[in-house]
């Protein structure tokens, strides 16, 4: 039914939309497949606009594109249709093998192995926290035969740390080159003040700079800080306000990612030497430094600094960017005065943008919803 | 000329250090003095907020004791007064950060440039106190009139008083409801003053203003209209010397009173 393009993803198993996220996130980031087009089985869940949108735009940064949603729920296929995304009835069909769950079961893993439906070409790997995600033959005969996943990760839809290192254990035993898949976890995050708890963190093996699908339809100027906030310097003695901190640019080469799954409160820091990706909202009072990118999957109301060792070229994304002050290398810029009521601003409609520096300044951008 | 260094205390929290100091703070730059505000509540800042300037803040209190950055280079200027400046507190850091010394040698600093330093203090008596007292030489100790707030008022009276440095201190009444008070379900000002045997530089009325001027990040004393703003700024006149009469808070002003103020006016 789909050919090689597309990467069929099965959520019909999946209640909620953060378990149907994380699952995504989880199957997105386990294999490369950048490119395809996604096609998400729903079956009868129920999802509105908003929901939908964020779905997508997670679908969008791993440089994908949701293509098809199958679903027997009307109303979500009235949304979907609304959003220029084809929808389908479920075909009843499906690669189950059953065999081997059966023989397995006693077994800590569960193994799959490749079953090759001649007509489509797919195959299904089952399973991670109940979802089966099928990927295309293609991709999965250059990793070998089969491989394990853990099946035990039963707790709504969050992997832990050894759960995935149990997963990167049993994949790249696969692997004639392990280090192109997952390899060895490396701990960089460091967070102080009340600990945070660090969900798992993992080599990213993915070019960072394509990370998203930006349009260049700039929606605000984020301004200076440094403009009229300081004491002008007739005033006093000759001082350089906000001096440009002088730093030796470091890009992190790593480009290792922390992935943290929780709500930064205020006066918690999390700082990074690579890629932050926070599932969660960020408070006011609450600060991100790191060397690389900065990815908040939800409201970022604190202080964000990309790039904190100078890197010009990092970048800031959030689902709602409401962040107090955005930093990123050498520029600082605040909030607009007028938009200080953080705690009003809660709307559902989430508008993801990007802050990048242009010219010299820090602008925000929309992330493409196409 | 050297400024002078006032600190704003309670014990108690939750009775209006901050929302005093940044009224107070305004008021006096109004009148045309150099004022710089020193928020003291390291981890659990509010004054910023309150003057509207939370997202103009780069270097704290903090960086300046650590020397990451210099004392003038800290100062934040308010959005509309020149005159007006703010010395924020760390978020992410505990009173600990920083010691006496340190603070009183930074009010050493800026007394030689600012008429008035305005010290908010934190609540309690540990170590916050013990930083935003220390390079005091002048006190206003805020208390509502309720027990709870009199009796912690009163702790701080004595601390201050055995404090070397801090010349004067005087009381003022925060929150008073007239109302109430004519009822005699509540304390009076006049009660409270004798209580705690101390000084009174005022008393500001409640006033449902201060909620939203907070949540603004305006002071009240920018609003002619409400009455807490006008006590602030009588009480900033007291700082300044002058003598100007307690407010008169017990007329009572219907539409009949107002209507008959408007001719008594006009004639």
């Amino acid at each position: 039914m789909y050919d090689n393009e597309f990467f069929v993803v099965d959520m019909a198993s999946c209640s909620s939309t953060g378990e149907i996220i994380n699952s995504l996130s989880l199957a997105l980031e386990t294999l490369n497949h950048s490119g395809k087009r996604i096609v998400l089985k729903l079956n009868e869940s129920y999802l509105n606009q908003s929901q939908l949108l964020s779905i997508q735009s997670l679908i969008t940064s791993y440089g994908c594109t949701l293509d098809t949603i199958e679903t027997i729920n009307p109303e979500t296929a009235a949304v979907a249709e609304g959003m220029n995304i084809l929808v389908q009835k479920p075909i009843e069909k499906r690669v189950e093998p059953k065999e081997e769950n059966q023989e397995n079961k006693k077994g800590e893993f569960e193994p799959f192995s490749i079953n090759v439906e001649n007509k489509h070409d797919i195959i299904a790997l089952k399973d991670v926290n109940g979802l089966h995600f099928e990927a295309d033959l293609d991709a999965i005969q250059k990793q070998q035969d089969s491989i394990n996943i853990s099946s035990d990760l039963k707790q709504a839809g969050i992997p832990s740390r050894s759960d995935f290192n149990e997963i990167e254990e049993h994949i790249s035993s696969q692997y004639t080159k392990p280090e192109e898949i997952i390899t060895k976890v490396e701990e960089f995050a460091k967070i102080t003040s009340p600990q945070l708890n660090i969900e798992s963190s993992i080599n990213e093996n993915e070019n960072i700079e394509d990370f998203g699908n930006v349009e260049k339809n700039s929606i605000g100027v984020y301004k200076k800080a440094y403009d009229e906030t300081q004491i002008e310097a007739d005033q006093w003695e000759e001082v350089d306000f906000y001096e440009t901190p002088t730093f030796d640019p470091v890009v992190s080469d790593s480009k290792n990612t922390t992935y943290v799954n929780q709500t930064l409160r205020s006066g918690q820091i999390l700082e990074s030497e690579g890629n932050v990706v926070i599932i969660g909202d960020c408070h006011p009072g609450s600060e991100i430094r790191a060397i690389g990118d900065i990815t908040v999957w939800g409201v970022l109301s604190g202080i964000a600094h990309a790039g904190c060792k100078g890197n010009i070229n990092a970048k800031v994304r959030a689902l709602k960017l409401n962040a107090v002050q955005l930093r990123i290398g050498n520029c600082y810029s605040r909030r607009p005065d007028g938009s200080n009521i953080p705690y009003i601003i809660r709307s559902s409609i989430f508008t993801p943008e990007e802050a990048r520096v242009v010219d010299g300044e820090i602008m925000l951008f929309k992330i493409n919803q196409n | 000329m050297a400024g002078s260094v006032i600190v704003i205390t309670s014990g108690k929290g939750g009775v209006g250090k901050t929302t005093t100091s940044a009224n107070i703070g305004t008021a006096l730059a109004h009148m045309g003095n150099k004022v710089v505000l020193i928020d003291t509540d390291i981890g659990l800042r509010n004054l910023d907020l309150l003057l509207g300037l939370e997202n103009r803040i780069v270097y704290t209190i903090v960086d300046v004791v650590e020397e990451r950055c210099k004392l003038k280079q800290a100062l934040v200027k308010d959005k509309k007064n020149p005159n007006l400046c703010l010395l924020a507190a760390a978020q992410t850091r505990d009173k600990s950060a920083v010691d006496a010394d340190q603070l009183k040698d930074i009010c050493e600093k800026l007394k030689k440039d600012f008429d008035y330093v305005l010290v908010d203090c934190p609540a309690g008596i540990e170590q916050g106190f013990q930083n935003a007292v220390a390079g005091a030489n002048e006190a206003i100790v805020v208390t509502t009139p309720e027990m709870s707030a009199i009796r912690d008022a009163d702790r701080i009276i004595g601390l201050l008083e055995s404090k070397e440095g801090v010349e004067k201190y005087r009381l003022l009444v925060n929150r008073v409801r007239p109302k109430l008070e004519k009822e005699n379900a509540i304390m009076g000002v006049d009660d409270v003053v004798e209580i705690l045997s101390c000084d009174l530089i005022g008393f500001v009325p409640e006033d449902t203003n201060i909620i939203t001027s907070t949540n603004k990040g305006e002071p009240v004393v920018n609003d002619e209209k409400s009455l807490a703003g006008q006590a602030y700024i009588n009480i900033a006149k007291r700082i300044m010397g002058e003598e100007v009469p307690f407010l008169d808070i017990d007329t009572p002003v219907g539409i009949i009173e107002k209507i008959k103020n408007f001719f008594m006016k006009k004639a």
